[in-house]
């Protein structure tokens, strides 16, 4: 394992990734990484808030059409996030890295569940039920998470 | 005078504080991207609304989100504050500060003219009912602007030397 992280880092594109003084390597990568994650936790954060009565007046069978956007983060990231593993492989071996992964996995499998749950139609326009309440519970929290460990990853 | 600024807010115990903790630092850039997040999502809904998405949705119900886009900015002015206290000399000569406080300013100016001359007819479109062009006008700068402060934060330690 440890080898094969060597063996990516000292190639010329992890190289590149990390070292290049261009303007378009790290430094856009990095950013358009902190654009996806606005995109992503904010889309995702207005449809937990709505779900949990705030913003009454927004009525809950248009928020399925927040979704889209959340994905677009959601790809925007995982495509920035492997270049910003290639040009630093040993964040592998961290253990804040893998918190981070798993916390994002856990973040989009419950994008999935109420994406179905949405769709499926099965909450009024008066507001959301126990089990959908939860999960955006859930959701608000683990994104903060998320984004606590993809921070302190700068520090270890 | 800048430099005795510097001097000056370098020697409060706030500056002390945010530099030598070896916690502080990391804990407000979580809550400066908690921020970020919280103000792309209420902001951006709001922006794209006003540029005619989502339609089918009141503008005045769209506005209730509005709360949430003001606390993602109080949030991040206080970090930011508190960034600029802790370390003052990687913020006055680094022009990607100046290039989001420029931004920064545009994008409240906008949300204060606008709010101010359409802020009544605003509450008037309705389900379904498209937003007059200088609505569009009025969102696009809303998000450009707010993209562009992100955009110069994130830059703050390539264009600068900021860490």
């Amino acid at each position: 394992m440890t080898a094969l992280l060597t063996a990516l880092e000292a190639s010329s594109f992890s190289t590149w990734v990390r070292e290049s003084p261009s303007i378009w390597a790290y430094p856009t990568i990095l950013t358009l990484h902190t654009v996806g994650l606005g995109v992503l936790v904010g889309a995702s954060w207005m449809v937990d808030l709505r779900l949990l009565g705030f913003a009454p007046a927004i009525p809950t069978t248009v928020l399925a059409r927040a979704f889209p956007t959340m994905w677009a983060g959601f790809w925007l990231n995982a495509f920035t996030g492997v270049l910003l593993f290639v040009g630093d492989p040993m964040k592998a071996t961290t253990s804040v890295f893998l918190w981070k992964l798993g916390l994002v996995a856990v973040g989009v499998i419950l994008m999935v569940v109420l994406k179905r749950r949405l769709a499926g139609g099965d909450i009024e326009r008066a507001g959301a039920g126990g089990g959908l309440k939860s999960i955006a519970i859930a959701s608000l929290v683990l994104w903060v998470a998320a984004i606590a460990t993809g921070r302190w990853m700068a520090y270890t | 005078m800048t430099h005795s600024l510097v001097i000056w807010l370098k020697s409060t115990p706030i500056s002390q504080a945010m530099t030598m903790s070896p916690l502080i630092w990391p804990i407000c850039e979580m809550l400066h991207f908690v921020g970020l997040a919280l103000l792309i999502g209420g902001a951006g809904l709001i922006d794209l609304r006003l540029m005619g998405v989502f339609k089918s949705v009141p503008l005045s119900a769209v506005m209730q989100v509005r709360k949430w886009a003001a606390l993602g900015i109080v949030i991040n002015v206080v970090t930011g504050s508190l960034f600029f206290i802790g370390a003052p000399d990687q913020y006055i000569d680094n022009p990607a500060w100046y290039g989001k406080l420029a931004f920064l300013f545009v994008a409240m100016l906008n949300v204060a003219v606008f709010e101010t001359t359409q802020g009544k007819r605003m509450l008037t479109i309705a389900a379904g009912e498209n937003t007059p062009p200088s609505f569009k006008v009025a969102g696009a700068v809303s998000m450009a602007s707010w993209f562009l402060v992100l955009y110069f934060g994130r830059m703050l330690p390539f264009i600068g030397n900021a860490f």
